[in-house]
């Protein structure tokens, strides 16, 4: 039974609209007009236990608003939606003790009381047992290394030991749920990969299921073999991380180095490539860059075209990597396929 | 730090909105600095009507029912009591919900409206310590008049503590506006402002002109100041002083029903600002 669930997930929010200025905060007053502005779009989502899913998209797809539909902070528009069997508005409370959320842009901990006693103090607002508490204090103050921070108030942290910090607050009362939003926005690398592993090591220890929302590619290929991507409050794309390679690295480019110059090189191909998927994207004296559509032509079949119709010294063949893929995709360069990734070949 | 710190951390659960009001307590001594000052600049009001109010008994001996001591001391206590949900608790209820940072208070499994009550208790013992210290040694300065009788002293205290949770609802309730209004300063010097007027802070509610008088004594903002006051200085006896600490009673259960139905609405109403 999956422990995540949200079928036509849907949030519109009624934003006012306010001409610049003084004026338009003037006419507002009087006449407000609104706009329905819809976040969350129709979004099914089902999560298994102890799955680890990132959620990712351009600003402003709706992710934090999915994320807070799911904490129960936000009642949703319309659309059912259930984690760990419980419908999180309508039972926020229950819910809140079965999840453990991360905010990267804000903290759990209190400004000026060590981070010990803060802890001390999540245990009793989730009434964890005493020796459940100790238990588990035990075990992330070993593992995230806490032992000298556990003295300092959070306003003398690094970021990065506030972020573990902010970890262990998020799973003092063991939740089977976690959700981290944007967790390692601004950590150095060490610190991430320190991060990363720790997530690691309770989804495997503990069976977590976590829902990672993050821009970090290293994040989301090191923690969640499987991908929902969302862009305009839909889901463009859920499947495995690897498959958006393989899916959308259709896009592919060939460099070559020509032996000799060729004096208009657009000419000289275009009875070779004309009306084929490839296009010249680059042309300079003795260089030459083609993208062409992978599914359309093979590169062999291009390079045995090429070869007859130019003096070819060197060729460098580039496969699209899934950071470059996953950019295209946020900038709008990169369309989805209607089909889901299954028919794919 | 000190290499006595516990090396492992030592818990014995404590419940739930308690352990928060210590929280809050500790974060409090920790800008002791800020909170002490905040009601020391309280009491710099409480010089200035001091000499206001000297001038005028110099040419009466009763005014609006109060002699000279009693207003003095009306004044010091009323400046003392008003100190308690300072600018600095509002600000930080404001804050929390301009900011977005109110999301941290949604994902624990606590009531809202409780767990700002537990935080501002908190703070407020710390307020309650530095401003009775004060009244203290400045009554003993001016000479205010002790409690009309120790039964009014421990329904004064009665009062003084149901008039405390009154004027948290009260500004709770008002912080809930700022999920509309962006700008939080405006809207905590207005809430300021009305309280000490309607509260009898800034002039005992006798003396108010008569239509303003009517309404300050059905609203709750008077259970806040001017009836611990009018209780302590023993100007309500009887079926008077029953009605008084009724109205207070009444008012705090309607705003509480109140508060804890609004911030729910006020959250689904309009969306989490940031992230």
């Amino acid at each position: 039974m999956p422990i995540i669930e949200a079928r036509n997930l849907t949030k519109r929010f009624h934003r006012p609209v306010k001409a610049p200025g003084a004026a338009g905060a003037l006419r507002h007053l009087i006449r407000p007009t609104y706009t329905d502005f819809t976040a969350v779009d129709g979004i099914s989502l089902s999560l298994e236990p102890g799955e680890s899913v990132a959620y990712v998209g351009p600003n402003g797809a709706g992710k934090s608003t999915t994320v807070k539909l799911l904490t129960g902070i936000l009642v949703p528009t319309a659309g059912e939606v259930r984690v760990c069997g419980l419908v999180p508005f309508a039972n926020r409370i229950a819910n809140a003790k079965n999840i453990g959320v991360v905010f990267g842009q804000r903290t759990q901990l209190m400004w000026d009381i060590p981070v010990v006693e803060a802890f001390r103090l999540l245990g009793d607002i989730y009434e964890v047992p005493d020796d459940r508490y100790k238990q588990t204090m035990a075990e992330l103050v070993e593992v995230l290394d806490l032992e000298p921070l556990l003295p300092v108030p959070a306003r003398q942290l690094s970021l990065g030991q506030r972020m573990r910090c902010d970890l262990a607050a998020a799973l003092i009362h063991a939740p089977p749920v976690l959700y981290l939003d944007e967790p390692t926005i601004g950590l150095d690398v060490a610190v991430k990969a320190r991060f990363r592993e720790f997530i690691t090591y309770m989804h495997e220890r503990r069976g977590l299921t976590v829902m990672l929302t993050s821009h970090d590619l290293g994040d989301i290929e090191e923690l969640c073999p499987r991908m929902v991507m969302i862009d305009r409050g839909q889901i463009v794309y859920d499947g495995p991380f690897a498959e958006v390679t393989r899916r959308f690295g259709y896009e592919r480019q060939l460099h070559l180095t020509l032996s000799a110059p060729v004096p208009d090189v657009p000419a000289a191909l275009a009875p070779v490539i004309g009306g084929r998927a490839a296009r010249i994207t680059d042309a300079a004296e003795q260089q030459l860059s083609l993208t062409f559509d992978g599914r359309a032509i093979t590169s062999g079949e291009l390079i045995r075209d090429l070869a007859t119709a130019l003096p070819i010294a060197d060729i460098r063949l580039v496969e699209p990597t899934a950071e470059s893929i996953i950019r295209k995709l946020y900038q709008g360069e990169l369309r989805f396929d209607a089909q889901p990734a299954e028919t794919a070949p | 730090m000190s290499a006595a710190a516990p090396a492992m951390p030592v818990s014995r659960s404590r419940p739930r909105y308690l352990a928060i009001a210590l929280a809050a307590m500790q974060q409090a001594v920790a800008y002791r600095l800020s909170t002490i000052s905040s009601i020391i600049g309280n009491f710099f009001w409480v010089a200035i009507l001091y000499y206001l109010w000297r001038a005028a008994f110099a040419q009466n001996a009763d005014i609006g029912g109060f002699t000279w001591p009693e207003m003095r001391t009306y004044i010091l206590l009323a400046y003392g009591i008003n100190a308690l949900v300072g600018f600095a608790s509002a600000s930080r209820m404001m804050y929390a919900i301009r900011t977005g940072d109110v999301v941290i208070d949604l994902i624990r499994p606590l009531n809202y409206l409780r767990t700002q009550l537990a935080m501002t208790a908190g703070a407020a013992v710390i307020e309650a310590l530095a401003s009775a210290a004060i009244i203290v040694l400045l009554g003993l300065a001016i000479h205010a008049v002790p409690p009309a009788s120790a039964l009014a002293f421990i329904l004064f205290v009665i009062s003084l503590l149901i008039g405390f949770v009154t004027k948290f609802l009260v500004v709770f309730t008002v912080s809930l506006l700022c999920f509309w209004t962006i700008n939080s300063t405006g809207l905590n010097w207005a809430q300021g402002a009305v309280i000490s007027l309607l509260s009898g802070t800034l002039v005992p509610i006798a003396l108010l002109p008569d239509w303003l008088q009517v309404v300050a004594n059905a609203l709750p903002m008077r259970g806040i100041v001017a009836t611990p006051v009018g209780i302590y200085l023993g100007q309500y006896t009887g079926w008077t002083l029953a009605g008084m600490l009724a109205l207070q009673i009444g008012w705090l259960v309607v705003l509480w029903l109140a508060a804890d139905r609004a911030w729910p609405r006020a959250f689904r109403a309009v969306e989490i600002q940031g992230g």
